[in-house]
């Protein structure tokens, strides 16, 4: 603690000069807003401006609103919590949640399980014209949402294509359309939303497989090891952070999912396919119901926060930061990790 | 060994130790930008002041001198694309009449257009001539946000009250509160109408030795023959959940009083949806859909793409309006409708904004949509005039359309749409429609689904 007391007192340009000690915990506690620099701020304030205007300000809006009953011209009436109580007991509402709930499988862990297998592969195999690959599978990435879902909309009916596959194959009565089927319309978008999002999730992993160093894989080979125990042993928990950051992606991607089911089925048929951003929209632009709207849409976006902490937190659990016998177990990965990221014998970060 | 361990201890755990200072900070963010934006908690809105009551009453119509006193001036509009074809012959004669107004029209589809013109009405540069829509989502919140002119100085002057048109006018009529329409003042006009009934394909007909159907009845007995030559009888498109409302509303209103619909759609009290007429319309849909007409994977089908399947010669019928005329080749299909009249309505209305600093011009513009030259420019651009008197068609489908359409509105049976009656009322019909359809729910729960939709709609007024 002796080594922090003074740092707070150092301006930044006194802490620049200061090169013989490590800096990190310095700048660490620094933080704090007593030795926030308005100098430094200049820098990021255009930043933050925007950031205050288009994001915070909204959220607070919203916030604002959720609490009245408004129809977006005329003077809202306050309702105290009601918007909220609303929400929680509106039964088409719960529905639209457990359908958001299966397409957080297609939506997040297909795409993440697919994009490893996809990286693992590539990795180990030698393609050619990987590059082109890796480009041509992360196309659906880029693609505007509503392209997505007018080709799918055609690929996936009555005569579309993917019947016309199964009808060549022999499987003709599982030809169905599949959008317009009860049982087979939500099922289906979630398989428009693995097709769109595990490009990402490869092209994230790809990257972080780059990072590795190969005398590792080449130590595992010579102990023996295959390629699924490669797999396992190496690229996937030093794809730890990448996978991390696939899921919180991916996860909210699946919760906030609005543009393809809107261009698809606009929650149909029946409702079969509601998702709570559905009824966000419905309810600010059709239904001139802002303030539930905005209930609602503050509802979503803490289930989003809550489900992505957890995300992170089940991800950032073993890296070798506790104290105690975990710690000591996990710490050895912690030691693998940095070995893999930096080359041993250089220097820490400094 | 030892400086790598530290260098993992000091490169991870400060990330720990923010976390929650960063949760901290985001959540105090949040709360000041709440703060902000409350400004002292009022209500939102409360700032907003309607400018309602500036205008002068026309007793006269327009003169050109008038709109001329106004000097340089755009006439600012908003507008849905499909009116573009019928603007582009009306703003150059109407820029020409009146040199010194500038006709600015910012175009939006129909989606767009419903979503953002009451936002842009409201906002402190509102456009001087817009569309709205019929119902409580659009023209009820601008009436009950004193954003539009009332016009029936302008309907009395301009002789709309008369001739083939006035019972048009009726969608865009409300009480002051902006609670109930289809009585009241006139707060918009729409030049175009439209009216609803079947299409069919002539050659395909002709082929299976079949009549155009003129009633119901005429088509329950073609249907069958039709599925049993192998072809489709009814195309239907119904991924949006709209097409197939608009088929169910021609068999409800064989089944009913047309004045009935009209009531109920207008929200008149002590009414209901759930008649034994509605329940035997989505008995009939149920039992189409069952037998086959309707073909397969009609839920998975977009009407866009319905319509332009019935274009190239899928399926014998196609249960649509008007507005789906223009993408039909004349020569192959024809049109009638089931009832004596047929269902239908009146297009979006325009509206004259309450702050519009160039009223006569919005009102000569208006009045130069209300003409039988207009007329004769909206039918020939593929849709159908309120004004009729005068009007020619150019072909045999465009004369029965027009033809339907003047029956219709002198039988009354031009009842509008029922997704006027509630702002998500086409949301749950549509759904459930839908479910009724693939035997999922019984007539009787849906139309009791649609009433406690409706009812609540008025509970919350």
């Amino acid at each position: 603690m002796s080594t922090v007391a003074p740092a707070r007192d150092r301006g930044p340009a006194h802490r620049a000069a200061d090169t013989g000690r490590p800096r990190r915990p310095h700048r660490r506690l620094s933080s704090s807003l007593s030795s926030l620099s308005w100098s430094s701020l200049l820098y990021v304030a255009p930043a933050l401006a925007f950031f205050g205007v288009f994001v915070l300000y909204p959220i607070g809006v919203s916030v604002w609103y959720s609490f009245y009953a408004y129809d977006g011209l005329t003077v809202g009436t306050p309702v105290g919590w009601d918007n909220y109580t609303a929400v929680f007991t509106d039964s088409q509402l719960r529905a639209a949640l457990l359908h958001s709930l299966l397409l957080l499988f297609f939506y997040a862990a297909l795409p993440v399980s697919v994009g490893l297998l996809l990286a693992g592969a590539m990795s180990r195999i030698r393609v050619y014209g990987l590059t082109l690959f890796r480009a041509v599978l992360f196309v659906p990435q880029i693609l505007s949402s509503v392209v997505v879902a007018v080709a799918w909309r055609n690929l996936l009916a009555e005569d579309g294509p993917v019947n016309a596959v199964l009808r060549a194959v022999g499987l003709g009565r599982f030809a169905t359309s599949w959008l317009g089927n009860f049982d087979t319309a939500l099922p289906s978008i979630g398989v428009v939303g693995t097709w769109v999002e595990y490009g990402l999730c490869m092209v994230l992993f790809l990257s972080g497989i780059v990072a590795i160093d190969r005398s590792t894989y080449e130590a595992a080979r010579l102990d023996g090891a295959g390629a699924v125990r490669e797999f396992f042993s190496i690229t996937l928990p030093a794809l730890r952070p990448q996978i991390s950051i696939a899921l919180i992606l991916t996860v909210t991607f699946a919760l906030r999912n609005f543009d393809l089911i809107w261009n698809t089925t606009r929650g149909g048929p029946g409702t079969s396919t509601t998702v709570p951003s559905l009824y966000v929209y419905q309810d600010a632009f059709q239904n001139r119901m802002l303030g539930r709207a905005s209930a609602l849409a503050i509802v979503l976006t803490v289930v989003i926060l809550l489900v992505v902490v957890a995300v992170q937190l089940l991800l950032r659990e073993r890296d070798g930061t506790r104290s105690g016998p975990v710690r000591r177990g996990l710490a050895r990965r912690g030691l693998e990790r940095s070995r893999l990221a930096r080359p041993a014998g250089k220097k820490a970060q400094s | 060994m030892k400086s790598v361990r530290r260098e993992a201890r000091s490169g991870v755990r400060p990330e720990r130790a923010g976390a929650p200072r960063r949760a901290w900070g985001a959540a105090a963010a949040v709360a000041l930008a709440a703060a902000l934006a409350c400004a002292g908690c009022s209500p939102p809105g409360a700032g907003k002041t309607a400018t309602a009551g500036t205008q002068s009453f026309v007793t006269e119509p327009v003169t050109t001198g008038q709109v001329a006193a106004l000097g340089d001036v755009t006439l600012r509009m908003w507008a849905d694309q499909a009116e573009k074809p019928l603007m582009k012959s009306v703003v150059p004669a109407f820029e020409k009449k009146y040199p010194n107004v500038t006709v600015d029209i910012t175009y939006k589809s129909f989606d767009d257009l419903v979503a953002t013109v009451v936002n842009a009405a409201s906002g402190s540069t509102p456009p001087d001539l817009f569309q709205g829509n019929i119902g409580y989502a659009v023209d009820g919140a601008l009436v009950k946000a004193k954003l539009v002119r009332p016009l029936d100085d302008v309907a009395a002057t301009y002789g709309w009250l008369t001739g083939t048109g006035a019972s048009t006018l009726a969608p865009a009529r409300w009480n002051s509160a902006g609670t109930a329409f289809g009585d009241g003042n006139l707060y918009g006009m729409s030049p175009i109408s439209e009216v609803q009934g079947i299409y069919y394909n002539k050659a395909l007909l002709k082929s299976l030795g079949l009549q155009p159907p003129q009633s119901l009845s005429d088509l329950e007995k073609q249907l069958p023959v039709v599925e049993k030559a192998g072809k489709q009888p009814v195309m239907l498109g119904n991924s949006d959940q709209y097409a197939a409302t608009h088929i169910f509303s021609d068999l409800a209103a064989t089944e009913q009083d047309p004045t009935a619909i009209r009531d109920w759609i207008g929200g008149k009290a002590n009414t209901t949806f759930a008649t034994t007429g509605n329940e035997k319309a989505a008995d009939t849909m149920a039992d189409w859909a069952k037998k086959g007409y309707f073909g397969s994977g009609y839920d998975g089908l977009s009407n866009e793409d319905a319509i332009a399947r019935f274009a190239k010669g899928s399926g014998a019928y196609f249960v649509g309006g008007s507005w789906n005329g223009a993408k039909l080749d004349p020569e192959k299909f024809g049109f009638g409708a089931l009832t004596t009249g047929g269902a239908g309505a009146t297009a979006s209305p325009w509206h004259i904004a309450a702050a519009s600093k160039a009223t006569p011009a919005a009102v000569a513009f208006l009045a130069a949509l209300h003409t039988p030259e207009a007329g004769q420019k909206i039918l020939d651009t593929g849709r159908l005039p309120v004004v009729t008197d005068g009007v020619r068609a150019a072909n045999s489908l465009q004369s029965q359309t027009l033809d339907a359409l003047k029956r219709t509105i002198a039988a009354g049976t031009q009842v509008g749409y029922y997704d006027w009656s509630a702002t998500d009322m086409l949301t749950v019909m549509g759904g459930g429609l839908q479910e009724v359809m693939a035997g999922r729910t019984s007539s009787a729960d849906f139309t009791k689904a649609v009433q406690d939709t409706w009812r609540k709609a008025r509970e919350s007024k």
